[in-house]
């Protein structure tokens, strides 16, 4: 056994640790003896090329064979039982397979009936099991089902249904999982899941931040000047918001809890207001600021043009 | 027989998590369903299928497919060798007729 372990796995003593890897995957893949079982020759390459990859495979190994300071025998792994030593005992008879040899001759029902005397199986019982498909649908949902939940039907593309609970707070993209609803499975495979993308259809009053609503509420010069009551929308339903004596455009009022409601609370509703003139100036309100503008100047970009 | 835990222990990269999925795709059958308990049996197939995933780069959606193919090999060659005993069990005349038929039908296809 005094081989080189390069050449063992075929690769050059340069390859790096990917080359390596991939070369002897590759070899594993043939040589596997759970992939050749009775091939006694595949068994002992598959043993050189393991061994030879348990030091090549290894950084640390690997350094200390090329410094010479073990050899090509140094790692032996402990004797393994292989899964084909038990595949054709008696206990292996629950894991075969003994499908379809119909089509190999006239004579072949008779390999059902002995493996059905023998193992308790019906010949060309399907032992293959395999979880089923997950299915992929998408789903729009109006913005204030998904903020505030809701049930509703998914018409599938075969002609089925799919009742689906929205729970409250949905985001636009999220994926819900319906366990089991998805194609069937094999075997003793259980089906697979549904996954629903919901998309969220924008609304025209309220945004969504995160859990925080987002409405733009238009006031008037009076309303801003001299504070007031208003009525603002929310997605529970009609609040009245006491605006204070002072407003402006871009001030938030925050209304607590009035928002998504989400794991462990709500978020909350933001007002934001802006300042809107009449549609029509009339004289009372041009005299008016002319008079106010001679003795009240005040400088708005101030700021603007510090910065800019 | 081996418990869930005798099974975790034994076979290295055995995961509670890997062993659920397994046991649930139908790929390992515990011995003893209702007990939850593995046979040496179980153990080896446990240790193929860790040997697939981790050593041969196989992905999970492979390892059905190999075990399938591996599952019917073995089926075919336990039916094998329940022809071959059966032949083996002929009187010594019979026996010679049989193997000629195989070498001819081998060599010129069907008859």
């Amino acid at each position: 056994m005094a081989e080189d372990l390069y050449s063992v796995l075929g690769v050059a003593k340069t390859a790096k640790a990917e080359g390596i890897a991939k070369a002897y995957r590759k070899l594993a893949k043939t040589l596997h003896p759970d992939l050749n079982p009775g091939d006694k020759a595949a068994e002992e390459k598959f043993k050189k090329i393991t061994a030879a990859y348990d030091i090549l495979g290894d950084e640390e190994k690997r350094g200390r064979y090329d410094r010479g300071e073990i050899d090509a025998t140094g790692q032996e792994t402990p004797h393994r039982r292989y899964y084909r030593e038990y595949a054709g005992g008696e206990e292996g008879a629950r894991y075969r397979s003994t499908a379809g040899y119909e089509d190999i001759g006239a004579f072949s029902d008779l390999f059902g009936d002995m493996f059905a005397e023998r193992g308790g199986m019906r010949g060309g019982e399907r032992r293959f099991s395999m979880r089923g498909q997950d299915a992929q649908y998408r789903l729009d949902v109006e913005f204030l089902d998904a903020v505030n939940g809701t049930k509703t039907r998914l018409t599938l593309p075969d002609g089925g249904t799919l009742d689906v609970t929205i729970p409250p707070g949905v985001s636009d993209g999220q994926v819900l999982r319906l366990k089991g609803k998805g194609g069937p499975g094999l075997g003793e495979g259980g089906p697979g899941d549904a996954l629903i993308e919901i998309r969220v259809r924008p609304h025209p009053v309220f945004k969504r931040e995160d859990d925080d609503i987002v409405v733009e509420v238009p006031i008037t010069i009076d309303e801003a000047v001299l504070g007031a009551k208003v009525e603002v929308p929310t997605i529970g339903g009609r609040v009245s918001v006491t605006v204070p004596p002072g407003a402006n455009t871009g001030q938030t009022l925050r209304l607590k809890g009035r928002g998504v409601k989400a794991r462990g609370g709500a978020g909350d509703q933001l007002v934001k207001l802006s300042v809107m003139l009449p549609e029509q100036i009339d004289e009372d309100l041009k005299s008016f600021a002319e008079k106010w503008r001679s003795s009240h100047r005040y400088d708005p970009r101030r700021k603007l043009k510090e910065q800019a | 027989m081996l418990s869930e835990r005798d099974l975790l222990v034994r076979v290295e990269r055995l995961t509670v998590t890997r062993l659920k999925v397994w046991v649930a795709q139908g790929w390992i059958k515990p011995a003893d369903a209702a007990a939850q308990s593995y046979s040496e049996t179980d153990l080896a197939r446990a240790t193929l299928i860790c040997n697939l995933e981790d050593d041969l780069g196989f992905a999970e959606e492979d390892v059905p497919v190999l075990l399938n193919l591996i599952d019917q090999i073995h089926g075919l060659r336990a039916e094998l060798k329940v022809l071959l005993d059966v032949l083996e069990e002929l009187p010594p005349d019979l026996r010679a007729t049989v193997r000629l038929q195989i070498t001819r039908t081998r060599e010129y296809g069907k008859r």
